[in-house]
């Protein structure tokens, strides 16, 4: 098993790298409507997403604490203008999901805007927002955030697994770039990012027990971080995480000295903002891998003691 | 990198074997060695040092089935087991696989040097297949698939039946690398072990390295051997 300090150090440095580039979190108000307003909206319900992990997950020190309360209350109160900016997004495009789901990790975390909540409220009793044709997996992570809101599904959240890639477990030598995203994050949303691990079906559980440890080695070996990231967040959400020491001795090696994590092999090369561009997702998951796989260790430690 | 001549001659002369080796799986029929056998002193030299790549699976099919092989192919066969002998230094895949040629003889010929019904070579060890990570496993199942063949009870083989699991990680990993060669070996290795995973998807999984990577006829070869496994299984 890996040294946690290793894991813990991982998460620490990419929290001090989103800090020093806070201002990459931004969106284009003027962007043209056609083009869509909506597209930047992403890296900031990611960030509170992970967010919110950190803080559920105890293990953060002090320093990563502060640093993620202050990342959240930077991203409200500038980036979406106290959540205004989630409004109008919703008045842009009302049947999107997305102003809806970068709230709600917002909401969970103590901030409100009232207008999006009744927003929220009213397009769920619309037949249009169930019936919007989503990816499964991605219909299935709807569901769990209008569970989590205090909505009641629509459709049922049970009745979502089995079109999903995941459930179907197919022959595991056919897994792609494409296909093992849509494997995180299926377990992403059966398990609440990483909360209810108890969540995993069984039959899922035994399945990524077998396969992800190929997976993994084979994302490590391509030196795809973003990917390996991901897969790593899954191990930490099995019943019993492999936290595979080579996998995380060459994660934390792909690290830059300044916390930022390369996407693929190593750092791009262009203006600031088209860099923050592509490495704050995973720096972000390196964040996130690096919390749930502490808390999974400490836990086994604890588990361990007489 | 370029190829050195020989190497590529030896390849070619490999290859050329393994399409017999395969066309006699199809057929249940004789392995004939049409191109390779037709050769002068120094090319004769090379159809040996090609029969010591391929090891005792140039006459797997008249281990599979019961047809004595061509006088011919095994006098070669014979021959290239005298041509290279073990060497005290010698890797223990290698060393396995020189085991193997032997006690192929001496299942389809008289026994070497000696009277017949000598004893069988005593079997190499195994033991490093035991601390081998899965990934290492594999490749050297896959280097070793001479000796993937029902009923095998040497240790290698009780080594992949113990690691059902870890072999068909092994499969996944050489098939998602594109290494159709090892995958094909790895498949014909899972073919004979209880345990392995449904969820592997193995008899497709095998038609699927037949499709991208059968051209080579070494990887055909396991497939097809896979196959005549599969269905030896079925009939038991």
């Amino acid at each position: 098993m890996t040294d946690t300090r290793l894991m813990h150090t991982v998460g620490v440095r990419a929290l001090e790298w989103l800090w020093a580039h806070r201002d990459g979190f931004r969106l284009e108000t003027d962007v043209d409507p056609e083009v869509g307003f909506l597209e930047r909206f992403k890296p900031v319900g990611e960030l509170a997403l992970i967010c919110r992990v950190l803080f559920r997950e105890g293990v953060a020190g002090s320093r990563q604490a502060e640093l993620a309360r202050k990342l959240l209350d930077h991203t409200w109160r500038h980036t979406l203008d106290g959540g205004r900016m989630l409004v109008r997004g919703q008045r842009i495009e009302p049947m999107s999901p997305i102003p809806f789901e970068v709230y709600l990790p917002y909401k969970e975390l103590g901030y409100s805007e009232p207008e999006v909540e009744r927003a929220t409220v009213l397009y769920h009793r619309l037949e249009s927002w169930s019936a919007l044709e989503l990816d499964p997996t991605r219909r299935l992570g709807l569901a769990a955030f209008q569970r989590r809101f205090g909505l009641t599904p629509r459709p049922p959240e049970a009745a979502l697994v089995a079109p999903t890639w995941l459930a179907r477990r197919p022959e595991p030598w056919t897994v792609g770039g494409h296909i093992a995203y849509d494997v995180t994050h299926t377990v992403f949303h059966l398990t609440d990012w990483g909360e209810h691990p108890e969540a995993l079906p069984p039959d899922i559980a035994d399945y990524l027990a077998t396969w992800l440890p190929v997976w993994i080695d084979d994302w490590l070996d391509l030196k795809r971080w973003d990917l390996l990231g991901e897969l790593l967040v899954i191990d930490a959400c099995l019943p019993r995480p492999t936290l595979d020491e080579r996998a995380w001795e060459g994660f934390a090696a792909a690290q830059q000295a300044d916390g930022a994590m390369p996407a693929v092999r190593g750092m791009p090369e262009g203006e600031p903002d088209e860099v923050f561009d592509m490495i704050y997702h995973p720096t972000l998951v390196a964040a996130f891998a690096s919390v749930l796989a502490t808390s999974r260790a400490l836990s086994e430690l604890t588990h361990a003691a007489p | 990198m370029e190829q050195s001549g020989t190497s590529a001659l030896l390849q070619g002369a490999v290859q050329d074997i393994a399409s017999d080796v395969v066309s006699a799986l199809r057929g249940g029929d004789h392995v004939r060695m049409s191109g390779t056998m037709a050769a002068d002193d120094i090319e004769g030299g090379l159809a040996l040092a090609a029969v010591r790549v391929l090891g005792a699976d140039l006459l797997l099919p008249h281990v599979l089935f019961p047809t004595p092989p061509a006088p011919e192919v095994l006098a070669v066969f014979r021959r290239t087991v005298e041509a290279f002998p073990l060497r005290p230094d010698a890797a223990p895949t290698v060393r396995w696989s020189h085991w193997a040629m032997r006690r192929t003889l001496l299942r389809l010929d008289t026994p070497l040097n000696g009277p017949p019904g000598m004893a069988a070579d005593p079997e190499p060890d195994a033991g490093w297949l035991d601390d081998a990570p899965w990934q290492t496993l594999t490749h050297q199942l896959a280097v070793l698939t001479p000796l993937a063949l029902p009923g095998e009870d040497c240790a290698v083989a009780l080594a992949a039946r113990r690691r059902p699991v870890d072999v068909a990680r092994g499969f996944v990993r050489a098939v998602r690398r594109r290494d159709w060669q090892q995958a094909a070996g790895a498949g014909r290795w899972l073919t004979l072990l209880d345990g392995v995973p449904d969820t592997l998807g193995l008899e497709t999984g095998l038609d699927f390295v037949e499709l991208m990577g059968g051209t080579d006829p070494r990887v055909a070869l396991q497939v097809q051997a896979a196959r005549v496994v599969r269905a030896a299984g079925a009939l038991v």
